[in-house]
């Protein structure tokens, strides 16, 4: 009765995805004819967070994308539990085989640092990184900080600042941390879980400051009910409902981090199979879809696929691990 | 206001959004019907169905899947002792007793009833001030909360009267089974023996399907298949009487619930099990209590979906989900390019009030749905137990399995119904069990906030108004009752020596 349900569901997404296919009219992409052997038609992506999340909704958008770009049916299906150290572990047993993807973020090269689990980012075989998503460091609407500066004077003070984090390896936990280790201060810390509960704490009072993704925090922002201090990443936002943000770096804090989104296949795969994805990537990139995906959630849209996607993990797993063992 | 409401029923009153809207609820009472499969779930797995419809379409056929799994959960709960809801765990306390005596139609009745009528006045009270409301749900900052859950942890223990001892030690194993995983705050692991899929901690779910439904199984198997109850269809229907009893638990229920289901976090269950722990201290009836009370089902469903909708009220006037259900449906916010937050009443009112309204229409149609089922669905336990029990630990187990498509959570619901097979041996209550396992790392993540801003002090929550009066109810929970009692027999000898005197 249930996995009727379930079947259902996914059947409904099966057709709906086809129909977005026959509608575009895509052809799946020129690889198949160059590397012959690998073209798969049933592929699982994995979700190792639960349905609705942040992760679920790039998992579905990344799925979806891809099969216009390869003609492949693509089921999602979530796997959530221990911060996404079932869902890895899940996908670490399907060694080898390329009809499997998982749709990854940092929990890819926190959980190693932090947790007993038998994977790294070694593991398996990074396709693609889909784009960077940046933080906001935000007030109530009516704090007394008006620049990160003041944040960072006042947790100088006898005072100190109550900011929220979300756990050991959140990447609230690791901008904080980061700019404690850049100005030489320290934060008193409230822990939350998950960034609802973060706005909360901040309109309630609990505390003073908060670090949040955009998409998280627009609604609060546009309202006045929050207010954004500095822009944890390299560069101003480029969307106007940002652009006045000032950075980190231009009120004399050198930290800019991001939490990175993107898709990975098993270990052990055959370079035909890596091959396959890439070039379905390269061609996801390139349609509206993934525009609409980017601008949507206000990230920036910083691709890169395969060896360069390795470099870029093996940079950020060492970031992340000057954090935690601090 | 007016034109507001005269907005929403016009966005939520055609044809195509009516259809919707019942599909939402018809869908949600299925799905709360199935152990294992919560609205939570629920909604989340729908979600992709709805991407090809409008926004406003689409948000109203998912809270329908909302709400109606409130209606859905409370058939098995009543009929098998088995919850379909986490929300209907209590249920099954009074609920079941009642399916035992033949008075299962009845049960099913009053919970839809009351159901309705919470609906309609947590309704009335969210869409008359829910951004008011919003501001107070703030104010219940984890030092709050921390103060809420001692309360309710009270409320626990002494639930199921007479039995404090064995109430208390059921809830102290249940918060023992929450520590397992990973802590909040700390990140260590706890009890994991290196297992990812402890990590996250034993889910509650798993616990209710093993408890409730397999240990019951297990032990009607042990003493030898009992009868069929065979009840006349008359005896299904209920009685004028049966609602009037009712109607107080209802209202205080509703009251209670709407109070809880505000409050970010706290949700339909705690909700559920606080009215009906307070209906035992309150109730006229309150002797019946665990033998099968018509109030101790009409309270707790009241309660589960007035709370259903207050959840609304961070949700749309905050842009902060109240519980795990309406946490999806904000995801589905986004998908559906809408901004959720304090702005969305003012940038997008028709879809605010259509969804409102939809509520209203909503539960209508689920009173309509639920009313004539009530006795149909109770003719169910005419099937012998011979074919009903196979079909109970099939359903069960393949609930189990699609929770998180693991053949672990299959293994915890075996051991766990073990266990439930043993409490009803011993004859341990199972409600503070399961409540100690859902308050647990609630309660513990409260302490570890109160005890971080206090920066190691938990004075901080004598500092807060709201606290010590929560805290101060929960001492009154305990002492008054034990006052109460000899206060009585005092003022009878008094009357019974006055009437003396008088007779002489």
């Amino acid at each position: 009765m249930k996995s009727r349900i379930t079947t259902v569901a996914i059947s409904a997404v099966a057709i709906a995805a086809l129909a977005a296919c026959s509608s575009t009219g895509a052809t799946p992409a020129g690889s198949e004819g160059a590397e012959g052997a690998f073209a798969p038609t049933d592929v699982r992506m994995i979700v190792p967070f639960a349905a609705g999340g942040g992760s679920d909704v790039s998992g579905r958008a990344i799925a979806s994308g891809l099969e216009d770009a390869t003609g492949a049916t693509i089921t999602t299906e979530n796997r959530e539990g221990g911060s996404g150290a079932v869902g890895y572990s899940h996908f670490l047993a399907q060694e080898g085989n390329g009809n499997y993807l998982l749709a990854a973020e940092t929990a890819l090269l926190a959980l190693p640092l932090t947790t007993d689990v038998e994977f790294n980012y070694e593991s398996f075989t990074p396709i693609m990184k889909l784009g960077d998503d940046y933080t906001l460091v935000v007030v109530p609407g009516d704090s007394e900080f008006q620049t990160c500066t003041d944040v960072v004077d006042a947790a100088r003070g006898d005072d100190g600042v109550v900011v929220a984090v979300s756990g050991a390896v959140s990447l609230d936990e690791v901008v904080f941390t980061l700019i404690e280790q850049d100005q030489d201060i320290e934060f008193d810390r409230v822990p939350f879980e998950g960034g609802s509960e973060v706005i909360a704490g901040l309109l309630g009072g609990t505390v003073e400051v908060g670090s949040l993704n955009p998409s998280e925090v627009l609604g609060q922002l546009e309202s006045g009910d929050l207010r954004a201090v500095c822009a944890l990443s390299a560069d101003r936002y480029e969307y106007e409902e940002l652009a006045d943000v000032p950075t980190a770096v231009e009120q004399g804090i050198d930290v800019a981090f991001a939490q990175w989104r993107g898709f990975i296949a098993p270990g052990g795969i055959s370079d035909e199979a890596r091959q396959y994805w890439i070039d379905a990537a390269e061609d996801y990139v390139a349609s509206e879809e993934y525009t609409a995906y980017i601008e949507d959630n206000l990230m920036q849209a910083n691709a890169l696929y395969g060896d360069e996607f390795v470099e870029y993990l093996a940079q950020n797993s060492a970031d992340l691990e000057a954090v935690v063992s601090q | 206001m007016l034109e507001n409401l005269l907005l929403g029923f016009q966005t939520a009153l055609t044809v195509e959004n009516v259809i919707w809207c019942f599909i939402g609820v018809f869908l949600g009472t299925v799905i709360g019907l199935l152990p294992g499969l919560g609205s939570t779930t629920g909604v989340a797995v729908l979600l992709p169905l709805t991407f090809a419809l409008e926004p406003v379409t689409a948000l109203i056929m998912l809270a329908g899947i909302y709400y109606g799994a409130q209606y859905g959960g409370t058939i098995t709960s009543v009929l098998i002792s088995t919850p379909g809801e986490a929300a209907s765990v209590v249920t099954t306390i009074d609920g079941y007793q009642m399916a035992k005596r033949g008075r299962a139609g009845a049960a099913l009745a009053i919970s839809a009833i009351g159901s309705f009528i919470a609906a309609i006045i947590s309704l009335a009270l969210l869409i008359a001030v829910a951004p008011p409301l919003a501001d107070v749900a703030l104010k219940f900052t984890p030092v709050e909360m921390f103060a809420v859950m001692i309360f309710g942890l009270v409320i626990v223990v002494t639930f199921q009267g007479g039995a404090l001892i064995r109430g208390a030690l059921m809830a102290v194993a249940g918060l023992l089974v929450a520590t397992v995983g990973i802590s909040p705050g700390t990140s260590t692991e706890r009890f994991t023996f290196g297992n990812v899929n402890l990590l996250s901690g034993i889910p509650f779910v798993e616990v209710m399907i093993g408890i409730f439904a397999l240990g019951e199984v297990f032990y009607q198997i042990r003493m030898g298949a009992a009868e069929p109850i065979k009840a006349r269809f008359k005896d299904m229907v209920i009685k004028r009487k049966d609602i009037t009893d009712s109607m107080p638990a209802i209202l205080r229920g509703s009251g209670v619930g709407f109070a809880f289901g505000i409050l970010p976090g706290a949700g339909s269950t705690l909700a559920s099990f606080m009215s009906y722990g307070i209906e035992r201290r309150v109730s006229k009836n309150k002797a019946n209590f665990g033998k099968g009370a018509i109030e101790g089902v009409a309270a707790p469903e009241s309660a589960n979906n007035a709370a259903a909708n207050a959840n609304f009220v961070p949700t749309l006037a905050l842009g902060i989900p109240g519980g795990a259900t309406t946490a999806v449906l904000l995801g589905a916010f986004t998908i559906f390019g809408l901004q959720p937050g304090p702005l969305l009443f003012e940038t997008q009112p028709a879809l605010v009030w259509g969804l409102l309204v939809s509520f209203f229409i909503g539960n209508v149609l689920l009173l309509i749905l639920n009313l004539p089922l009530a006795p149909v669905f109770a003719q169910m336990l005419r099937i012998p137990y011979g074919y009903l029990y196979p079909i109970i630990l099939l359903t069960s187990l393949i609930g189990a399995y699609s929770v998180s498509n693991n053949m672990f959570s299959v293994w915890l619901v075996l051991i766990f119904g073990i266990l439930g097979y043993l409490m009803k041996e011993l004859d341990l209550p199972m409600a503070p069990f399961v409540l100690g396992l859902v308050l647990g790392p609630l309660f513990e993540k409260a302490l570890v906030q109160t005890s971080a801003i206090g920066r190691g002090d938990l004075g901080v929550v004598l500092q807060s108004p709201i606290a010590v009066g929560v805290l101060l109810a929960a001492v009154a929970m305990i002492v008054l009752p034990k006052l109460i009692k000899p206060g009585r027999a005092l003022l009878g000898r008094m009357r019974d020596r006055s009437e003396e005197t008088t007779g002489v």
